[in-house]
């Protein structure tokens, strides 16, 4: 294998690293830019849609697209009444919401633990069969993950962009006083906020869980990569989110390749230090007042 | 009044069938969650199998005493750290006769030293020559270490593949490193480069930038003993994802269902794995069905030579008269030759290698995935396979 193909190599296995952990970004920044919680429970909606994943597809076989639908549905609204029942009365403390959110994730994680027992469950490809652009080769069902994913970003951004709930989300982020003030209903954003942002992570827990098979446990790593991202775009800030989960994928990817993976891994830890110590608040992130 | 009468019923029958009513508690400290679960849970498995024969027989009978044994099992998480804690409960707590694990070289190495102190008898799965030693006479092992069976199966893997130049990942920690020098070693006296290796930590999913680096340096054979059953499933199927046709074997540590579950039997194909015995015997398709109506799934091939190990203990206190008096029971376990078990029968060797015979050694083999199925190719001794 020569160096060019090494490089094409590692730049496809980044781009599907990084766009799962843009997509589990995106929806962790969402909701500390709005409301101003670090959600810990976020890897455990990501856990819930591979395994709805593993329930619609693998074993009901119904088409990849229903399990899409049934992940955003059902984790969304399972989010908003999550925010609606356990974070909404400890609002305005922090602390105390991110300590909620830990306790929430101990009970997700534990309960699927009880229920679906601690083996990896493997599932079956969307789309099987390998691509090969010369020497390079590479899995249909990685490359879907980079489009689908892509698809999904693309129509986040449309919502938050064009949408009238989109631009009232974007406004409470940047001045939730100012947004009450113009007459958008804070109370209603904020469930609503916080089952966009749990559905994304189903919604990557669902594309990843034919990758790298289901368990209990697969949202731990995804939950702390997506911390470490948006630290490095900037917390609150969603390009920054895409930017640093593509970059921390690409970081991942080309550094292990290159270097092996305990190398990989303390460049990426090593790059969120030296990027902190000349932005403080992130890549893309905003200073606070 | 009632109730005190159906209580005292209830005592007598219990007494009626445990004569001497005296409870003995054994211990299980294992990977029961994440990549060694199949592992941990066929020992668990083998445990309860043991216990289930001997209570539902009246109870164990030692010294002039029946004792109705129970089970306190913790999960080790494949992690020292908990495995330390579960092994001082167990000790300390639950008070138990022996202990069956701690599974993973990096568990043992911190434990060893405790159980010897305390006197209590380990049956471990652990690779890490510290389980073999003259200043550990209670650390028993039930599975051949890749130490034993290594050279032979590498031998004649590498003479029948052509086998050049042979790549590897391994877990980075005390089991992944002793792995990789018992394989490299291996590979490299069979006349192959095994150099293309590098380490990964547990839990990792992603193995596809790692495996690019070592497809890179034109490795023909890759080589999955070392990582848990589940990781070498994920590792088979990533690595058919990246188009190697290269040959893949697995050379100890059974995870032939493992992996075939998560690669699929398509990416599986022509695997060279090892069988931890002959599996034709009949002991063996009984053991096997028993073990899956109580448990469903499938077998993992640790669990009869746990059965048999545990067995051996149980026959050692019996013999010695006493549960309690290590240095007794490990005296008459030692004194066991051909010991009848599901997988065949087992003997103790070891003497040469370390200097202690405390190694159940049962004859294994060599197998060949074809259409989901392993087959045996080659049978072992502890010279060579053919």
């Amino acid at each position: 294998m020569d160096m060019m193909t090494l490089l094409i190599q590692a730049g496809v296995n980044g781009l599907v690293i990084g766009t799962m952990y843009a997509l589990m970004a995106i929806g962790f920044t969402l909701v500390f830019g709005i409301m101003r919680v670090v959600n810990f429970a976020h890897g455990e909606f990501y856990m819930i849609g591979s395994f709805i994943a593993f329930f619609t597809y693998a074993q009901w076989q119904l088409p990849f697209v229903v399990t899409i639908l049934a992940a955003v549905l059902l984790v969304g609204v399972v989010g908003a009444l999550v925010e609606w029942a356990l974070i909404r009365p400890l609002r305005g403390d922090e602390l105390t919401g991110m300590i909620a959110t830990l306790g929430i994730s101990v009970v997700i994680q534990n309960t699927a633990l009880m229920y679906f027992g601690a083996s990896p469950r493997p599932m079956p490809d969307v789309i099987s069969g390998l691509v090969r652009v010369g020497p390079a080769v590479f899995s249909w069902s990685r490359i879907f993950v980079i489009i689908a994913a892509a698809l999904v970003i693309g129509a986040f951004w449309l919502f938050m962009q064009k949408s009238r709930t989109g631009r009232a989300m974007r406004a409470v982020a940047q001045d939730r006083e100012a947004a009450l003030i113009q007459g958008i209903d804070v109370e209603k954003i904020f469930p609503l906020a916080f089952g966009i942002s749990v559905a994304l992570a189903a919604v990557a827990g669902a594309m990843m869980a034919p990758v790298f098979s289901v368990s209990p446990f697969v949202g731990v790593t995804p939950m702390l990569k997506a911390f470490i991202v948006v630290i490095l775009g900037g917390l609150g800030s969603i390009p920054g989110a895409v930017l640093g989960g593509l970059l921390l994928g690409m970081i991942e990817s080309f550094g292990a390749t290159l270097l092996g993976a305990m190398v990989a891994d303390m460049l990426q830890l090593a790059l969120v230090i030296a990027i902190l110590l000349v932005r403080p608040s992130g890549l893309m992130g905003r200073k606070e007042a | 009044m009632k109730t005190s009468l159906l209580t005292l019923s209830a005592s007598a029958i219990a007494l009626g069938t445990f004569a001497s009513a005296e409870t003995m508690t054994v211990g299980l400290v294992a990977p029961l969650s994440g990549g060694g679960a199949a592992w941990g849970n066929a020992m668990k498995g083998a445990l309860e199998l043991a216990v289930e024969d001997i209570n539902g027989a009246g109870g164990l009978e030692v010294g002039g005493t029946t004792y109705e044994i129970s089970i306190a099992a913790y999960d080790s998480h494949y992690n020292p750290n908990d495995a330390v804690t579960a092994v001082n409960r167990l000790i300390y707590e639950d008070e138990a006769a022996f202990i069956v694990g701690p599974l993973g070289s990096a568990p043992l190495a911190a434990l060893v030293p405790v159980t010897t102190e305390n006197k209590k008898i380990t049956v471990t799965g652990g690779f890490t020559p510290i389980a073999m030693a003259e200043e550990h006479p209670y650390s028993f092992r039930a599975v051949l270490p890749t130490q034993i069976y290594g050279n032979p199966q590498i031998a004649y893997v590498v003479e029948k593949l052509g086998a050049k130049k042979v790549g590897s990942l391994f877990p980075n920690d005390e089991t992944g490193q002793t792995m990789a020098n018992d394989i490299s070693t291996g590979y490299e006296a069979a006349g192959a480069d095994a150099s293309a290796v590098d380490y990964y930590e547990r839990g990792r999913v992603d193995f596809v930038p790692l495996l690019t680096r070592v497809i890179a340096q034109g490795i023909d054979t890759f080589e999955l003993d070392g990582s848990p059953p589940q990781t070498a499933g994920l590792l088979v199927r990533q690595l058919r994802d990246l188009g190697f046709e290269g040959n893949i074997v697995r050379t100890g540590g059974d995870a032939t269902n493992d992996i075939l579950a998560v690669a699929g039997p398509e990416a599986s194909e022509g695997l060279y794995v090892h069988m931890e015995y002959d599996g034709s015997l009949d002991s063996l398709a009984a053991y096997e069905t028993r073990y899956i109506d109580a448990y469903g799934g499938t077998m993992n091939a640790f669990s009869p030579l746990f059965y048999t190990t545990i067995n051996m203990i149980f026959e050692g206190m019996k013999a010695a008269g006493t549960v309690e008096d290590s240095d007794a029971i490990v005296a008459e376990m030692a004194k066991l030759t051909d010991f009848e078990g599901p997988a065949g029968n087992a003997n103790w060797m070891g003497q040469e290698v370390w200097g202690v015979m405390r190694q159940q050694y049962i004859p294994y083999a060599i197998g060949q995935v074809t259409d989901g199925t392993p087959t045996v190719i080659a049978t072992c001794d502890l010279e060579k396979c053919e």
